[in-house]
């Protein structure tokens, strides 16, 4: 695109790109870290995620107060206003797949059982494999302003919906065959259920870049997958 | 520019309503002024090229584009007020009501009445506050002396400036501010009951607190007139105006409604324009 005739325009706006740039790298590395500590039930690396994700809060206030200036200083039009909306709506969307890192990384301390975890783990690590994926691209898509990439995501989240439906019959398979594992179920359930929120915060973003670039909205329905609301398994005795 | 595709065809004998195809603005307008194919030539320059767009009932219309775009010039066509100058000619079709403004026999003086018309810098009359008024209204009608009184009254009120003047009628409309002067000359145009208000530029030479006035005033007077608005000014375009339209090098580049000229536009020279990345 062309330059703006005033060229601290086009800082601020590469400003706030580079700054949700920076955003996006932490919180895809909080994602692997809070998995990491899960896996290996690491508390010392929990509690640093948990203590990381202030980072990734005050950079939020940043970038807001980057865009409401940019707001208030260049009454931004069209293309422009529209990237700076989009700048705030993905740094929400950013932060929000923070807190959920956060709160995996929260459970690794009280996740206390016999169950052999390893089974049940590659699940969750397949799952977590596919969001990270889809979060890299994602952010790829909106450096680049790359709307086909970004529908690309938008259509990915389906399979992150079918891993977790799987996870869900599994984890409840397990909670029946012996009560005692039904705490720990019950919280990798919650982890499996943050990283499919995480999947879904992606495709917001992907719904975001699309507006940004185009100028009006993908349609409401996005092909979905999660049936955990309607699951249940009968019980056998 | 669909929309203004769709309106060349209706006929010029008869009011022409129009559907104007926009995302959120989906009922029947009518086109108080309808400008058709419109060229303009100051001598052997032509100004404006092809020129189609509407002007929407009781809807504020603004025109925007660099300058010497011929936004002016088309303001300046829509009451025939080229006409005094001589060497300037216009060629096509304006409509006002069905009605062809452009025709040899066009009675002048009676089409400035319907198509009123505020410029940039404020043109009060150096006479005193109540005659800037009533001067006008005496041209064309027969009052008695109460009806005068009430008509001056009321478009003093109109142009929210009555409670400002209302102690010194008979002061100089000259001793005003310059965002009352430019009030008074709305009010003026108001006084005749117009059908149609241009208005060139009116706050370019006014502070904030009056160009707020004047913005709030064009958003009351809308209910009762088809109004046009000339602005660089861009955000107020986006804030007083219902449809927008941009011109570049003579020409209409696009027509739609405010609302998405200035969030997503279709031509990429509006956008560029609009964001401030043009030249």
């Amino acid at each position: 695109m062309t330059e703006h005739t005033i060229k601290a325009f086009d800082a601020d706006l590469q400003e706030l790109a580079r700054m949700i740039a920076e955003m996006g790298g932490l919180a895809e590395r909080q994602i692997g870290d809070a998995l990491d500590a899960l896996n290996r039930r690491d508390a010392v690396l929990a509690k640093s995620v948990i203590l990381a994700d202030t980072r990734i809060d005050s950079l939020q206030h940043q970038i807001e107060e980057k865009a409401i200036l940019t707001i208030a200083r260049r009454q931004p039009m069209a293309v422009d206003l529209r990237d700076v909306v989009g700048a705030l709506r993905v740094s929400n969307d950013l932060e929000r797949i923070g807190d959920l890192a956060k709160n995996i990384a929260k459970r690794v301390e009280v996740m206390d059982s016999e169950l052999d975890l390893q089974k049940v783990m590659r699940g969750v690590e397949h799952m977590t494999e596919l969001v990270l994926t889809q979060i890299k691209e994602v952010l790829d898509a909106y450096a680049r302003r790359d709307v086909d990439k970004a529908i690309q995501v938008w259509l990915g989240d389906e399979e992150v919906d079918a891993v977790n439906n799987s996870l869900f019959r599994e984890l409840l398979t397990y909670m029946m065959e012996d009560p005692r594992n039904i705490s720990l179920c019950i919280h990798l359930l919650f982890c499996a259920k943050n990283i499919e929120r995480m999947g879904d915060h992606a495709t917001n973003i992907a719904e975001t870049i699309h507006y940004m670039v185009k100028g009006y909205a993908l349609p409401d329905e996005r092909p979905k997958g999660d049936l955990t609301s309607t699951t249940s398994i009968p019980y056998r005795n | 520019m669909n929309s203004i595709a769709g309106i060349t065809n209706t006929t010029p004998s008869a009011v022409p309503t129009v559907v104007h195809r926009s995302t959120d603005m989906d009922h029947k307008l009518v086109a108080k002024v309808l400008v058709r194919n419109l060229n303009f030539y100051y001598g052997d320059n032509r100004a404006l090229k092809s020129v189609n767009v509407p002007l929407y009932d009781r809807k504020v219309t603004a025109f925007i584009g660099p300058s010497g775009c011929g936004k002016s010039t088309l303001l300046r066509i829509l009451n025939r007020i080229y006409s005094l100058y001589p060497h300037q000619r216009a060629e096509g079709e304006v409509l006002l009501d069905g009605s062809n403004i452009l025709d040899p026999g066009e009675d002048l003086n009676l089409l400035r009445a319907r198509i009123g018309m505020v410029f940039q810098k404020p043109t009060p009359f150096p006479m005193s506050i109540y005659e800037n008024i009533a001067f006008g209204v005496r041209l064309f009608e027969k009052l008695g002396r109460a009806e005068i009184d009430e008509r001056v009254q009321s478009a003093l009120r109109r142009a929210a400036i009555w409670d400002e003047v209302k102690d010194k009628l008979q002061a100089n409309g000259l001793s005003l501010s310059g965002g009352q002067q430019q009030r008074l000359c709305i009010a003026r145009t108001v006084a005749l009951r117009p059908e149609v208000i241009l208005l060139d530029e009116p706050c370019s030479a006014l502070d904030p607190i009056s160009t707020a006035k004047i913005e709030e005033l064009i958003d009351e007077l809308k209910d009762d007139y088809t109004i046009a608005i000339v602005t660089h000014n861009m955000q107020q375009a986006a804030r007083v105006s219902d449809y927008t339209a941009f011109m570049y090098l003579g020409e209409l580049v696009e027509f739609d409604t405010t609302s998405k000229m200035f969030t997503s536009p279709g031509d990429r020279r509006t956008q560029d324009y609009i964001t401030g990345r043009f030249g």
